[in-house]
């Protein structure tokens, strides 16, 4: 399980990163990041309505309410041009530490 | 025996929401995809066997309770124009008072113009506490506190301007009978000093 700080820190990147694979709405996007981390990464899953929110407010995503299949009305999120050039910026970041920190593992992991 | 009662999942939503929307916090269309989502969730949980009850209850405590949800939403929701109203009911509160300290000076000049004749008790208490104290600073400087706390805090829940206005205006209010009362006995002190002589 991963903690609070480090998973409010990768919801945005997570989020635009799910949104490259198509629109989505608010409960298959937790559900796709529950399956691909295994269930590592647990969301209060209401909280992540707020940071969808925010993302709309500044500009990277868009939302649209449409009737699904079931009927019902679901609200559907879209990467926005300016979320595509965030997500290259997040990527470059999360990757740098990621390479950092698997230079210095490498070589001692048996002492970690 | 008693009789369970039967567990109706749109009841119990439309329970959920009411109580979710008692919080100034969540708009409509924040309820609307709330609900939606646990509409979703509660389908997944029920296709794995669950009943409808307990589906309610996980997929309602998974999607966090109105304690964790209500501080994101109002991070997000956050309206500046209860911030701004603040501020211009401040100015005009400000000014007000600016206004009855500058009228307060027309008694000292009655008293100069009159040659040392003495102020009614009243009159020469409020000038006394508002020009040489300096109480008529004290509301201004309590308000602008109280708007700096409104302004710089993170939440923005249940200090709605209207109470702000009602209470700046009734201080005016309260400050200028007093003022009005101090500037018109040496008026009326005057007057009748006149026809006595």
């Amino acid at each position: 399980m991963l903690t609070k700080e480090l998973v409010a820190a990768s919801t945005v990147p997570l989020v635009l990163s799910v949104l490259t694979e198509g629109e989505n709405y608010g409960y298959a996007l937790i559900q796709r990041v529950r399956e691909l981390s295994a269930g590592k990464i647990e969301w209060t899953e209401g909280m992540l309505y707020p940071v969808l929110h925010w993302m709309e407010k500044e500009q990277l995503i868009e939302s649209e309410w449409r009737e699904a299949e079931t009927g019902r009305k679901r609200k559907y999120y879209r990467l926005r041009k300016e979320g595509r050039k965030a997500l290259r910026k997040e990527k470059q970041q999360w990757m740098s530490v990621h390479e950092t920190l698997t230079k210095l593992w490498e070589p001692q992991s048996s002492l970690i | 025996m008693g009789t369970a009662i039967e567990f109706d999942l749109n009841t119990a939503l439309q329970l959920w929401r009411e109580r979710l929307g008692q919080s100034p916090q969540f708009k409509t269309e924040n309820l609307n995809e709330l609900e939606s989502h646990v509409r979703d969730s509660v389908v997944q949980l029920q296709s794995k066997g669950l009943s409808s009850e307990e589906s309610f209850l996980i997929a309602t405590r998974r999607a966090g309770t109105p304690a964790q949800l209500e501080p994101e939403f109002a991070k997000v929701n956050r309206n500046p124009l209860n911030q701004i109203l603040h501020g211009v009911i401040l100015i005009f509160f400000a000014l007000g008072c600016w206004f009855l300290w500058a009228l307060l000076h027309f008694p000292q000049m009655m008293e100069r113009a009159s040659q040392g004749r003495p102020l009614p008790a009243f009159t020469r208490f409020i000038v006394d506490l508002c020009l040489d104290h300096s109480f008529i600073a004290v509301p201004p400087v309590l308000a602008a506190v109280y708007c700096a706390y409104i302004w710089i805090r993170k939440a923005n829940q249940g200090c709605s301007w209207i109470g702000f206005f009602a209470v700046t205006m009734a201080t005016l209010f309260l400050l200028t009978l007093q003022i009005l009362v101090a500037l018109l006995l040496p008026l009326i002190d005057f007057m009748n000093h006149s026809v006595l002589k």
